[in-house]
């Protein structure tokens, strides 16, 4: 029995800290990519992931019911809101001209957007 | 006496599983809404006892009479397999996309990027707005912009040199669409989803080089 909670703990707390790691390299990511959407998506999805494997750990280190549902819920929140955040910021980024569109190869959002005007 | 409370299986004009408040404003509350939001308490409580769960119906319902949500058919279905297989493609997707996002991000080379459009075939808000949270949460690009009339999404997508990624960005937002709709969508959301991909728009590509 005992063997198998170490394995558990053990294994708990590698998945805690491959998160974390992830998490370290989404932030990485968010210093050299160069423009918002760019680091809008090193913002978003391997935090996500690293979020997402965190909770695992945790999860495997509880090993109670409630406190299960209780991570899940707060995995179900993480994926549910990041994208909402993220499109939002990227949405304001592209609207208030914060992506310089020389650097995009090509764009046609634009194309539509000046078709309207 | 004037009756205060009416319930969906008696009176057609409310949606299913709701009642109406007839007072001075009227309110209609949606009952699986509530049922959620209580669930969401008492999950938050870590413990599920008797307490936790009174006041959570009665916070749901004071949330829902406080900020009444207005009414929309929402087309919701859960398909269990579905929903399955939704997860498991997006635990994959999610897996491979850390692992792209990180190589981009130590590649020394500058990235092109690109704007591209992807028009969807389902119509419904609910599944577009499914589909786009999805999306994010995968590999190819993040979403700038969704157009509503036309069901067309807009994504950022790094690393947009070669034909063959774009197509696979598209083709990547087209399966996710289906496994979405075939999780959450109406029969005739997944009828239209099992009709191939509208064509893409032509763009003449310029080269900001």
């Amino acid at each position: 029995m005992n063997v198998w909670f170490l394995i558990l703990d053990t294994a708990g707390a590698v998945l805690v800290f491959t998160g974390a790691a992830i998490c370290l390299l989404g932030v990485i990511g968010m210093l050299r990519l160069p423009d918002v959407l760019s680091r809008s998506h090193a913002a978003t999805k391997p935090q996500t992931l690293g979020m997402l494997l965190v909770l695992a750990g945790v999860a495997l280190r509880l090993r109670s019911g409630m406190d299960l549902a209780t991570l899940g819920l707060i995995g179900f929140f993480q994926l549910m809101t990041g994208p909402v955040a993220a499109h939002l910021v990227a949405r304001t980024a592209y609207r208030t001209g914060q992506v310089d569109h020389g650097e995009l190869l090509f764009d046609e959002l634009d194309e539509q957007l000046t078709e309207e005007n | 006496m004037k009756r205060l409370l009416r319930l969906s299986f008696r009176n057609k004009d409310l949606p299913p599983f709701s009642c109406e408040f007839v007072g001075r404003r009227r309110r209609v509350l949606d009952l699986p809404l509530i049922a959620w939001l209580t669930l969401i308490w008492v999950l938050l409580w870590s413990s599920p006892n008797w307490v936790n769960l009174l006041t959570g119906a009665v916070v749901a319902v004071a949330v829902c009479l406080a900020f009444p949500l207005p009414r929309v058919d929402l087309g919701l279905r859960l398909h269990p397999w579905g929903i399955l297989m939704l997860a498991g493609y997006l635990l994959y997707d999610m897996y491979t996309s850390g692992v792209r996002v990180t190589r981009q991000v130590f590649t020394d080379y500058p990235h092109r990027a690109a704007v591209i459009a992807v028009p969807l075939r389902c119509r419904t808000d609910l599944m577009l707005a499914a589909t786009a949270v999805a999306v994010s949460n995968v590999p190819g690009g993040s979403v700038v912009e969704v157009r509503r009339a036309t069901a067309t999404v807009f994504l950022h997508v790094l690393d947009a040199d070669s034909p063959a990624v774009l197509d696979a960005a598209r083709r990547s937002v087209w399966r996710l669409e289906r496994l979405t709709v075939r999780a959450f969508g109406t029969s005739d959301e997944i009828a239209r989803v099992a009709e191939p991909p509208p064509p893409i728009p032509a763009h003449d590509r310029k080269d900001g080089a």
